[in-house]
C-alpha cells in the first residue's frame, strides 16, 4: 500500500466512523478479521449485482457532529409488558436487566454481559457478514452497544425483551450490535425497535446476530420507525440448529433510506424458518430488503412473505435468495413478494433468486407488482367510499397478511404510522 | 325521480346503448328484461358510474341532478345503489369493516355525524336478519369464497344497510335457490316505500311473482323496445322476445 496516497473516500468515512464510535465508547474489541476485511473489500457500487439499485454514495458524506444528547427517548408501545432496554446512538441508557447467574438467562446490554460473562460471549462479534460486506466489516471494526439475550439450554425468558435503539437530533453515527443466543430446547421472544428524532441524520449501521440452538425457538419482531433522515444499513444474521424454529417479522414502518440484509442459515436438519416483512416508502424514500436463506441440511422448511407498496417518487427493492445445498434433500421453501405501485414515478425492483443443488426439494416463489384492482375500486366507490377511503382499505387489506402476524400492540402502532404517513385518517 | 333520455353509450368503438329512454317515478318498481348481451348490465353500470363506458349522447337526470356529472362515489352519496350481477371479491377486507367504512364515508359526505358503534351494530343485526345472512359471512372478507347465492344475499344486505333512493338490481335472482329467492324478495319488498324506487333486471318471470313490478320493459339492441304492466313478464315467459324484436324491426323498416 502506498503510504503517501490520499485515503480513498470510503477509507476516510471508515476513519470518521471509527473515531466517532471510539469517542462515544466501543463495546468489546474491534474484530481483527473485520478490520482486515474492511481494507480488502471494495466499497459497494451499483455495478455489483447485490447493489444494483442501492446507491450508497451518500454515506460518504456522513460527517458526525458533536456527541449525541443521551436523554432517554419516550417509551414505545407503552402498553406492552416487556423487559425494556434503551440505547441512544449506540450507548446503553437504562433497562430492566435480568441476570439469573452463570447458568441462567441474561438480558441486558452487551457491555454488561461482556463484563459479567466474557466466556459466554466468546466470538460474539463475529458474523458472516463482517468479512463479506464492507458496511458489516465497518460495524464490526467499531462495535457499539446493543441488547444481549442469552437463554441457556432448556430455559425460556419470563417475558419478551424489547430493545429500543434511538438516534437523537443532529448528525450522528451509531453502530450497535444486538446479540441473541438461544441454547438447545430454549425459547425467547424479542422486539428490536429502532427509531429516531425528526431532525436526526447521519448513519445507523446496525447488526443483529442470533443463533437458535437445536430444538429451540426464537420469535423476533423488528420494527423500524425512523422519520428522520438517517441512512440505515442493517445486517441481520441468524443461524439455526436442528428442529429449531425461527419466526422473524420485520416492519419498515418509516425510513428515509434503509437497507436490510437478512441472512438465515439452517445449520441442522428439520429447521423451520418463517420470515415476513412489510415496507411502504413514499415521498423520495428508499427501502431495500435483501434476504437470503441457506438450506444446508435436509428436511428444513422456510416460508418467506414480503409485501410492500411504493408511493410517490419512492423506490422499493426486494431481493430474495434461496440457496438449497447439495445434501439438503426434502426441504420445502416458499417465497412470495408482492408489491403495489402507487404513482407513476414510484419504482419497484423485485427479484427472486433460486439456487438449488439438491434434487428432491419443493420450492416455489412468486413476485408480483401491480396496481389497485380496478374492479374492487369501483365496487368500493359504488358503496360511497371516496377514492382515498377505498385506496386505504385496499392497502390495509393488502398488508394485513403480514401485519396481522405481529403482536397486536405492534401491529396497531405500525398501522397507525402507515395511516399517518399516507394520510389514511 | 330518474329520467333517462335518448342515451347512447359505447365501449371502445362498440356502441352498446343506442338511444335508450326510460322514466322511473318515486316509489315505483320497474323490471327490465331482455336477451343476453342486449345492454342491461351496461345500463346498470352506467347508472352506478362505471368509467369504462363513454356516453356519447343523451342525458340522465336523478332528482333533478345531471347524473353524468357525478362520479361513482357521488352517485352513491346521492342515493344510487347497484347490486352487481357479479359482486367483486375483496380479500383482506372484512364485510363489516367494509360496510362501516362505506356507511360513514357516505354520512361524512352528507355532513352527517358518523354512526356510533352501537347503532351500527344494531343496524347490521337488523339488516342481516332481513335477508337471513349467516353471521359468519359478516366477518369474512367481502364476497371472498362466498357461494353464488351468498354473494347475491350480501348485495341485498348491503342495500338494506345503505338505504338507497334508487336500487338497481342486476340479476340478483340468478344463482338463488327457491328459498333464497323468497328471502331476497322479502328483503326487497320490505324496503319498498314512497321514496324508494327499484330497477330490477332479470331473466325470469319467477322473481316478479315475488317482487311485483309496476312496469316491465324489454331492452333489446341497446334500446327499450317495449313496455307494459306486470302481465308483460308472463307473456315474455311464454313467447320469448322474438315477436317484440321482430315487430320492432318491421316498424323501423
Ligand atoms: N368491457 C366490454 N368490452 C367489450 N364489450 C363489452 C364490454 N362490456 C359489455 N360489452 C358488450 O356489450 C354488450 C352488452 O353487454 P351487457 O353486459 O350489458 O349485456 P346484458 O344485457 O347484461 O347481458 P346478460 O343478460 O348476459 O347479462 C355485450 O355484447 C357485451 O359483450
Ligand atoms: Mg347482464
Amino acid at each position: 500500500m502506498n503510504e503517501v496516497a490520499a485515503p480513498t473516500q470510503h477509507a476516510a468515512l471508515a476513519a470518521r466512523v471509527s473515531e466517532a464510535c471510539s469517542q462515544a465508547g466501543l463495546v468489546g474489541e474491534p474484530h481483527a478479521e473485520a478490520l482486515a476485511a474492511l481494507e480488502a473489500i471494495d466499497y459497494p457500487t451499483t455495478r455489483q449485482e447485490r447493489w444494483r439499485y442501492t446507491r450508497v454514495a451518500r454515506f460518504l458524506e456522513v460527517a458526525p457532529s458533536a456527541p449525541a444528547d443521551l436523554t432517554a427517548p419516550p417509551a414505545v408501545v407503552g402498553n406492552l409488558e416487556a423487559l425494556r432496554f434503551t440505547f441512544v446512538a449506540g450507548q446503553y441508557i437504562n433497562g430492566d436487566v435480568l441476570d439469573e447467574g452463570a447458568d441462567g438467562c441474561f438480558a441486558g446490554p452487551v457491555s454488561l454481559a461482556l463484563e459479567r460473562y466474557p466466556e459466554r460471549l466468546k466470538g460474539w462479534s463475529k458474523s458472516d457478514f463482517s468479512t463479506r460486506e464492507w458496511f458489516a466489516a465497518l460495524q464490526a471494526s467499531a462495535p457499539q452497544d446493543g441488547v444481549c439475550i442469552l437463554v441457556p439450554e432448556g430455559k425460556s425468558l419470563p417475558r419478551p425483551v424489547l430493545a429500543h435503539h434511538h438516534m437523537p437530533d443532529g448528525v450522528h453515527v451509531s453502530q450497535p450490535r444486538d446479540l441473541i443466543h438461544i441454547g438447545n430446547n430454549a425459547a425467547a421472544e424479542a422486539i428490536l425497535w429502532s427509531d429516531n428524532a425528526a431532525q436526526s441524520a447521519g448513519m445507523l449501521n446496525a447488526a443483529i446476530t442470533a443463533s437458535v440452538g437445536d430444538g429451540a425457538s426464537l420469535s423476533l419482531e423488528i420494527v423500524q420507525d425512523e422519520p428522520g433522515s438517517v441512512h440505515h444499513m442493517g445486517h441481520h444474521h441468524f443461524t439455526q440448529g436442528s428442529n429449531s424454529k425461527l419466526t422473524l417479522r420485520t416492519a419498515t414502518a418509516c425510513a428515509h433510506w434503509l437497507r436490510n440484509d437478512l441472512h438465515i442459515v439452517q445449520d441442522g436438519t428439520h429447521a423451520d424458518s418463517t420470515f415476513h416483512g412489510c415496507y411502504l416508502p413514499n415521498g423520495r424514500q428508499f427501502v431495500d430488503h435483501h434476504t437470503r436463506i441457506d438450506h444446508a441440511h435436509p428436511d428444513g422448511q422456510s416460508n418467506e412473505l414480503y409485501k410492500g407498496l411504493a408511493a410517490d417518487k419512492s423506490t422499493a427493492v426486494f431481493n430474495g435468495k434461496i440457496m438449497v445445498h447439495k445434501d439438503a434433500q426434502r426441504i420445502e421453501a416458499y417465497q412470495s413478494n408482492s408489491n403495489l405501485l402507487l404513482g407513476e414515478q414510484a419504482s419497484m425492483y423485485s427479484k427472486p433468486e433460486l439456487e438449488i443443488y439438491a434434487d428432491d426439494v419443493r420450492c416455489s416463489h412468486g413476485c408480483t407488482t401491480g396496481q389497485f384492482d380496478k374492479e374492487a375500486l369501483f365496487y368500493l366507490r359504488s358503496r360511497g367510499m371516496t377514492e382515498t377511503a377505498a385506496h386505504n382499505l385496499l392497502v390495509q387489506a393488502f398488508l394485513a397478511e403480514v401485519l396481522n402476524g405481529f403482536r397486536p400492540e405492534i401491529r396497531d402502532h405500525v398501522h397507525a404510522v402507515f395511516s399517518r404517513r399516507l394520510g389514511w385518517n | 325521480m330518474l329520467k333517462i333520455d335518448n342515451l347512447h353509450a359505447q365501449i371502445g368503438d362498440t356502441e352498446i346503448l343506442k338511444g335508450l329512454s326510460l322514466e322511473l317515478g318515486a316509489g315505483e318498481v320497474h323490471a327490465i328484461m331482455g336477451p343476453n348481451g342486449s345492454g342491461k348490465s351496461t345500463l346498470a353500470s352506467i347508472l352506478a358510474g362505471r368509467e369504462d363506458y363513454e356516453v356519447t349522447q343523451g342525458s340522465i337526470t336523478f332528482d333533478g341532478v345531471d347524473l353524468l356529472e357525478l362520479d361513482a362515489t357521488e352517485r352513491a352519496v346521492a342515493g344510487i345503489f347497484l347490486a352487481f350481477q357479479y359482486p367483486v371479491e375483496i380479500p383482506g377486507v372484512s364485510n363489516i369493516n367494509f360496510l362501516r367504512t362505506a356507511l360513514n364515508s357516505i354520512r361524512e359526505q352528507r355532513e352527517e355525524a358518523p354512526l356510533s358503534g352501537k347503532d351500527f351494530l344494531a343496524k347490521v343485526k337488523a339488516c342481516a336478519q332481513l335477508v337471513e345472512l349467516d353471521g359468519k359471512l359478516r366477518d369474512r372478507s367481502v364476497n371472498e369464497g362466498f357461494s353464488g347465492g351468498e354473494k347475491k344475499r350480501n348485495e341485498v344486505f348491503q342495500m338494506a344497510m345503505l338505504e338507497p333512493k334508487l336500487a338497481v338490481l342486476d340479476e340478483t335472482d340468478s344463482g338463488l335457490d327457491i328459498d333464497a329467492l323468497r328471502i331476497v324478495a322479502h328483503g326487497v319488498n320490505s324496503m319498498r316505500g314512497a321514496d324508494r324506487s327499484f330497477l330490477v333486471i332479470t331473466h325470469y318471470q319467477r322473481l316478479l311473482d315475488h317482487i311485483v313490478p309496476d312496469f316491465v320493459h324489454v331492452l333489446a339492441g341497446g334500446r327499450i323496445v317495449h313496455s307494459g304492466g306486470k302481465e308483460l313478464a308472463l307473456e315474455l315467459e311464454e313467447k320469448g322476445y322474438d315477436w317484440i324484436v321482430d315487430a320492432q324491426a318491421t316498424e323501423q323498416a
